[in-house]
Parts: C-alpha cells; sequence; structure tokens
C-alpha cells in the first residue's frame, strides 16, 4: 500500500485495493439491482463515498473485500427501503407507482444455471453468488448479508442443493 | 471442493461473466465521481454551517437588545445618613411614583381585649 493510496479518512483502505476488486464490487452491486447498469455505478459510486467521507469506517476486523461488499449491501437495502416508502406513499396518493421500480431488468444473456441461480430465494442467491462468483468463504459470504455463520451455511446448503438437482436434471 | 462445487463453481463463474460482460464501468470515472460529490458535500456542509453561525448570532443580538440591564447593588455610605437632614417614609416614595401599596397586604390586627362602651378595658 503506497501511503499516497491511503484514502484520509480511512487509514486501513488504499485507492489501488479498491481498484483491485472494482470488477468484482460492481458486479456484487449489478445483483443487488436486477442487473440496472446506472443503479450498479450509483451504488459503487455511492460505497466508494462513503469510504472516502469515513462514514464507512474500515478497521480491519474483516477482509477489506467483505466489508466493501457489506457496504454495497447495505446500501442497496436502503435504496429498497426509500423505494418502497416512495411506492406506499404514491399508492396511498392513487396515483401509478413510478416506472423505474416497478421495472425489472433481465441480464442480458445467461446460461440455465444462472437463471436458476436468480431464481433462487434472495438469501440462497446471495450466498451462492458471495461463494460461488466472488470467492468469499461462507463466514465472510454471512458477515455481508448481516447473517450469522450457522445461518448461513443452511442458506447455502439449501441453495446447492436445489442446483445440484438443477445440474443432474440438465 | 467436490466434483459436483467444482462443476457448480465453473458454471456460475461463466454465468456470471457472461451477465456481466462489457458492464463494468471505468474505475477512474466512477472515483472521480465520488470525489467529486465528495467535495460538492463538504461544500453544502460548510455553507449550511456558515447560513447557521449567521442565524445563531443575529438571534444572539435580537435576544440581547430585549434583555434588561442587571442592577447594580451599591452599598449605603453611613457618612452620607450622618449628614442627611431629611428622611422620606418608603411608601411616600413608592405610592406616588410607583404605584406599590406597600400597606396593601398588611394584615388587620385583631382586638386583644374586649370592648366595653366604644373603650377598650
Amino acid at each position: 500500500m503506497r501511503d499516497s493510496d491511503v484514502l484520509d479518512n480511512n487509514p486501513h483502505v488504499s485507492r489501488s485495493a479498491l481498484e483491485a476488486m472494482h470488477g468484482q464490487v460492481f458486479g456484487w452491486a449489478l445483483s443487488r439491482c436486477d442487473f440496472e447498469q446506472t443503479v450498479a455505478e450509483d451504488l459503487v459510486q455511492q460505497a466508494y463515498v462513503e469510504l472516502l467521507t469515513g462514514r464507512a469506517r474500515f478497521d480491519g476486523e474483516s477482509s477489506l473485500k467483505t466489508f466493501v461488499f457489506a457496504v454495497v449491501q447495505n446500501l442497496s437495502r436502503n435504496r429498497y427501503r426509500r423505494m418502497a416508502t416512495r411506492l406506499r406513499l404514491l399508492e396511498k396518493a392513487g396515483s401509478e407507482p413510478g416506472a423505474d421500480a416497478a421495472e425489472a431488468a433481465e441480464p442480458g444473456e445467461h446460461i440455465e444455471l444462472w437463471k436458476a441461480v436468480q431464481e433462487l430465494p434472495a438469501r440462497q442467491r446471495d450466498i451462492i453468488e458471495l461463494v460461488f462468483c466472488r470467492d468469499l468463504t461462507i463466514a465472510e459470504a454471512s458477515a455481508v448479508m448481516g447473517v450469522t455463520t450457522g445461518t448461513g451455511r443452511v442458506h447455502y446448503d439449501r441453495a446447492k442443493k436445489t442446483l445440484k438437482s438443477r445440474l443432474a436434471n440438465d | 471442493m467436490t466434483d459436483i462445487d467444482n462443476e457448480l463453481h465453473d458454471a456460475l463463474r461463466n454465468g456470471q461473466a457472461m451477465a456481466e460482460a462489457g458492464r463494468i464501468p471505468d474505475f477512474d470515472t466512477v472515483w472521480a465521481r465520488a470525489e467529486c460529490t465528495v467535495v460538492h458535500r463538504r461544500r453544502r456542509v460548510r455553507a449550511a454551517g456558515g447560513i447557521a453561525a449567521a442565524a445563531a448570532l443575529v438571534a444572539v443580538a435580537f435576544v440581547s437588545q430585549f434583555r434588561q440591564t442587571e442592577h447594580e447593588w451599591q452599598f449605603v455610605n453611613p457618612d452620607d445618613f450622618a449628614s442627611s437632614t431629611s428622611w422620606l417614609a418608603p411608601s411616600d416614595v413608592l405610592l406616588p411614583k410607583h404605584r406599590i401599596d406597600i400597606y396593601e397586604e398588611i394584615p388587620v390586627l385583631i382586638e386583644s381585649t374586649d370592648e366595653d362602651g366604644g373603650t377598650l378595658l
């Protein structure tokens, strides 16, 4: 880690470390928002803002990757919470829900198994993506999702069972 | 990792790579935008702080204008009394000048002796 590279408000985080995992972080953000490119870019940018300002402070207790993934996860949760509130208000007012919230873009290309992953329940899908695609351990993935390792393992086993049977059928 | 794990790993990796292909934005661009947001946010916070400080100053000035000045206590100099030639009862000053009747709340004294033909025994 070069000294000039270190963030002022986050002494354990460097720009080069973030750059090295940028693709992975963006991929994670992409799957957080149903593959909407602009939303994913906003999420990643917002995550970098949080790190730059020190509002999300990394203290080295986990790996940096786990930490940044968790920041993206929290930001996307907040975004959907705000969106849900807005939708409720719109429904109360008797108007049509916003098109941006109603539309969920599908990835342009996908193979059968990837499709099967997308059809899994949210938590199972998340842990499978984090472990198989983002190279996190089950414990790290559980930390990102904000659940205990035991719970994470249950989601992981169930998801793997579903996917295995899917693979066997294909 | 078992064979099935490896198979899952490869398949998912490929699927993920296809879903994300060509979509990852340039790091420098995203980073520059994030830095720009931070700078704008700091400016906004500073401006808001300045406005709040100015408003607080105006409020303090406004309040202090209407605040009553405290009376300064003075000690009595006994030498001044020794040479004085006149005296005024407090009621003579308070009643006409400040409309304060100091006898207003003095209780009526109850007679301690019985009356006999208009005169007290």
